[in-house]
């Protein structure tokens, strides 16, 4: 039996995941989204107010959140097809401060005040949806599509000549990363029990790009390693009191200077699960 | 008749010394009564982060205590561990922090978390856990109603100083209208800005001017020049900044850089010396519970010791003063080692669970408690019943200019 507060290490973990996760593949095809904590924030009230409100079950409320996350991630994957590096990273970075402001002003759920009512999940209903979705994700790398994306990653012009749609495959990775940004954000909801918009702010963003680039942002199980390490870390060097932070940013400025792509690449993740490479 | 004077003398000699004996030694046991134990408390700050100057000007004030009732001979012999935690003002680290205080470090009761965003978060965790949490600063309307039995706030409702600061300032400078200002990021400050500021203002026949579109800002802002403009524009009798003193000092800079100098009126969250110093010619009037330079004779001696103790510290402001909020967590504190000596705790790690609702019951049954300002009681709500003061700062000092109770019966405050 683990302490109530490792339990809520390990919740808070699994939802940081979900979040990295939703960055990494939207980072898989090239774009860098600074907007996630939008689609978070989208995911957490929506799914908010479908439980307390509606009265649905959390697993219903959930798929129906990411459903709806997904469309506005499409919706945005169009605008955000004509943008490249960092003019997309300004771009989605406006979407999650619209988002925010969005919900600061809108009064039927809560505005500044915030919202609560909804009911506490438990640490393993979490890890239920994280590691499902960290499963399904390691499993679609294994796919074909999987190399589409990469070849839009590396080379959009080139994958476009040999036939394959990228519009397609940079929209639908939006339209993805948002929903799986969703889930996070309505167990982050359930989780916590309350939600103001403040929440789902640019630091939120920030919290996820950060756990992908620690962690790894060429292999999907990066995100789990830099959302332990980020929940974990702010914790560990408690004894620093008043230097915590300035340590803790030090070690991501020596982990990033000796491991560029993360601390998991694809290397090392087959040198861990045993696999060879194919020759 | 002298023999037996004599006798009856002795005999009622022996008969007090007895009855002496018995009242000393029992008055010793009870001073001993927790002797070789220690009583755990543990306190939520955010020494880093947005309102690190807060959370470690909180961290010094809670050592004082600690020492000083170590020093004394500790809570009935006991001696008292306050173990701290930061959780940088970020709610999810708050509510780690009280997992860990409640579960691995076994405290009887816990004092803050500081924002009420964090209290948000907290207070239904320490409700599941079943430990007394008191907020320190927390101000945003209903927090620790929504979260009773466990929830306590050593503060006063916004919406009930507002009541009482807005005739005041309406009085005082004779406001006709007013504009209003506020930091969007901040829960509080924004719903005070957004809520409960509009509909006092008005129920005094204030008009705000620009009620469909208040001016907002976001907390690290560090240019508002387009806000102060558009405040300007309205030309108002006096301004409404409903932001941290640290963002409203921002705010007012660029008032008097732009000439608006008017009389400022806003929630507790502008108490501070450092705002005093923006601009000294602008009055700002706000309510306070307790400010550096209070005159009752508690308040004396706890600004004069812990003072020179903040002063001391490297990572804070040179001048620094003691804070509202550090004369609260003092407050919570000694509310606990009272329980502790009063309500019959134990502190064995088996009573842990009946301890910590003995806590809870003392909190809420608590009566005329000897605070800073004055006595302190709870109401249903979970918030301090305490006298509370309009300041009105100017050139520099913040001088008293009305008290009242935060109860509607002011002889809860001892008036």
């Amino acid at each position: 039996m683990i302490s109530t507060y490792h339990a809520a290490l390990l919740a808070d973990s699994g939802i940081l995941m979900l979040g990295a996760l939703s960055v990494y593949i939207i980072l898989a095809t090239g774009q860098l989204s600074l907007g996630n904590a939008g689609f978070m924030g989208i995911g957490a009230y929506l799914a908010s107010y479908l439980t307390v409100e509606a009265g649905l079950p959390l697993t219903l409320a959930l798929v129906l959140s990411a459903l709806a996350a997904g469309m506005v991630g499409i919706v945005i994957g169009f605008p955000a097809l004509r943008l490249r590096g960092i003019y997309l990273a300004m771009a989605t970075l406006g979407f999650g401060e619209m988002v925010r402001s969005f919900f600061l002003n809108f009064e039927p759920m809560g505005g500044a005040g915030g919202f609560s009512g909804m009911v506490h999940v438990s640490v393993g209903y979490i890890w239920l949806w994280a590691g499902g979705i960290l499963v399904l994700v390691t499993l679609l790398e294994r796919s074909r599509l999987w190399l589409e994306i990469r070849a839009t990653h590396d080379d959009e012009t080139a994958a476009s000549l040999v036939g394959l749609n990228t519009t397609a495959t940079k929209i639908g990775a939006f339209g993805f990363g948002a929903a799986v940004a969703a889930v996070a954000g309505g167990l982050f909801a359930h989780h916590h029990v309350y939600i103001e918009p403040a929440n789902f702010g640019f630091d939120r963003s920030i919290e996820l790009v950060l756990a992908v680039i620690l962690g790894g942002s060429t292999v999907a199980p990066g995100a789990l390693v830099g959302a332990v390490l980020l929940v974990l870390l702010p914790e560990t060097l408690r004894f620093l009191a008043d230097w915590r932070l300035a340590a803790f940013g030090t070690l991501l400025v020596l982990v990033l200077l000796v491991r560029r792509q993360g601390i998991l690449d694809r290397g090392l993740f087959r040198a861990l699960t045993f696999r060879r490479q194919a020759s | 008749m002298a023999i037996l004077n004599g006798r009856v003398e002795k005999i009622a000699l022996c008969a007090s010394l007895v009855l002496g004996l018995a009242v000393a030694s029992s008055n010793e046991a009870e001073a001993q009564a927790l002797a070789g134990r220690e009583i755990a408390i543990g306190a939520i700050v955010p020494s880093s982060g947005h309102f690190a100057e807060w959370g470690r000007t909180n961290t010094v004030t809670l050592k004082m205590l600690e020492k000083q009732i170590n020093d004394a001979g500790g809570v009935n012999g006991a001696k008292l561990r306050i173990t701290i935690m930061d959780d940088a003002a970020r709610p999810a680290q708050s509510t780690n922090a009280l997992r860990k205080l409640a579960g691995d470090d076994k405290v009887l009761a816990v004092a803050g978390p500081l924002t009420s965003s964090a209290c948000e978060v907290v207070f239904p965790v320490a409700n599941q856990i079943g430990i007394v949490s008191t907020s320190q600063a927390s101000s945003k309307p209903g927090v620790a109603k929504a979260n009773r039995p466990w929830a306590f706030r050593n503060t006063v409702d916004e919406q009930i100083l507002a009541q009482t600061t807005v005739p005041y300032f309406k009085q005082t400078f004779g406001i006709k209208t007013v504009a209003i200002i506020y930091d969007a990021k901040d829960a509080t400050a924004a719903t005070v800005g957004t809520k409960i500021m509009p509909a006092i203002l008005t129920a005094n026949g204030i008009e705000v001017l620009n009620a469909s579109d208040l001016l907002s800002f976001n907390t690290g802002d560090l240019d508002v020049s387009a806000q102060v403009t558009k405040l300007r524009s309205y030309n108002p009798d006096g301004v409404v900044v409903s932001a941290d003193y640290s963002q409203a000092v921002t705010v007012i800079r660029e008032m008097k850089r732009q000439g608006l100098v008017k009389p400022i009126v806003g929630a507790t969250q502008l108490i501070s010396s450092a705002i005093l110093k923006a601009a000294p010619e602008m009055p700002i009037i706000a309510p306070a519970t307790f400010y550096a330079g209070m005159e009752t004779e508690a308040a004396k001696t706890f600004v004069s010791t812990l003072t020179p103790l903040l002063r001391k510290e490297s990572n804070l402001p040179a001048e620094i003063e003691p804070s509202m909020y550090d004369a609260n967590i003092y407050e919570i504190v000694s509310m606990y080692v009272d329980a502790a000596k009063n309500a019959g705790i134990t502190a064995k790690p088996e009573d842990l669970e009946a301890d910590r609702v003995k806590i809870r019951d003392y909190m809420a049954q608590l009566k005329n408690f000897k605070g800073l300002g004055g006595p302190v009681s709870f109401n249903a709500d979970g918030d301090a019943v305490k006298l509370f003061y309009i300041v009105e700062g100017k050139n520099g000092v913040w001088t008293d200019k009305l008290h009242k109770c935060s109860d509607p019966n002011p002889a809860a405050c001892g008036l």
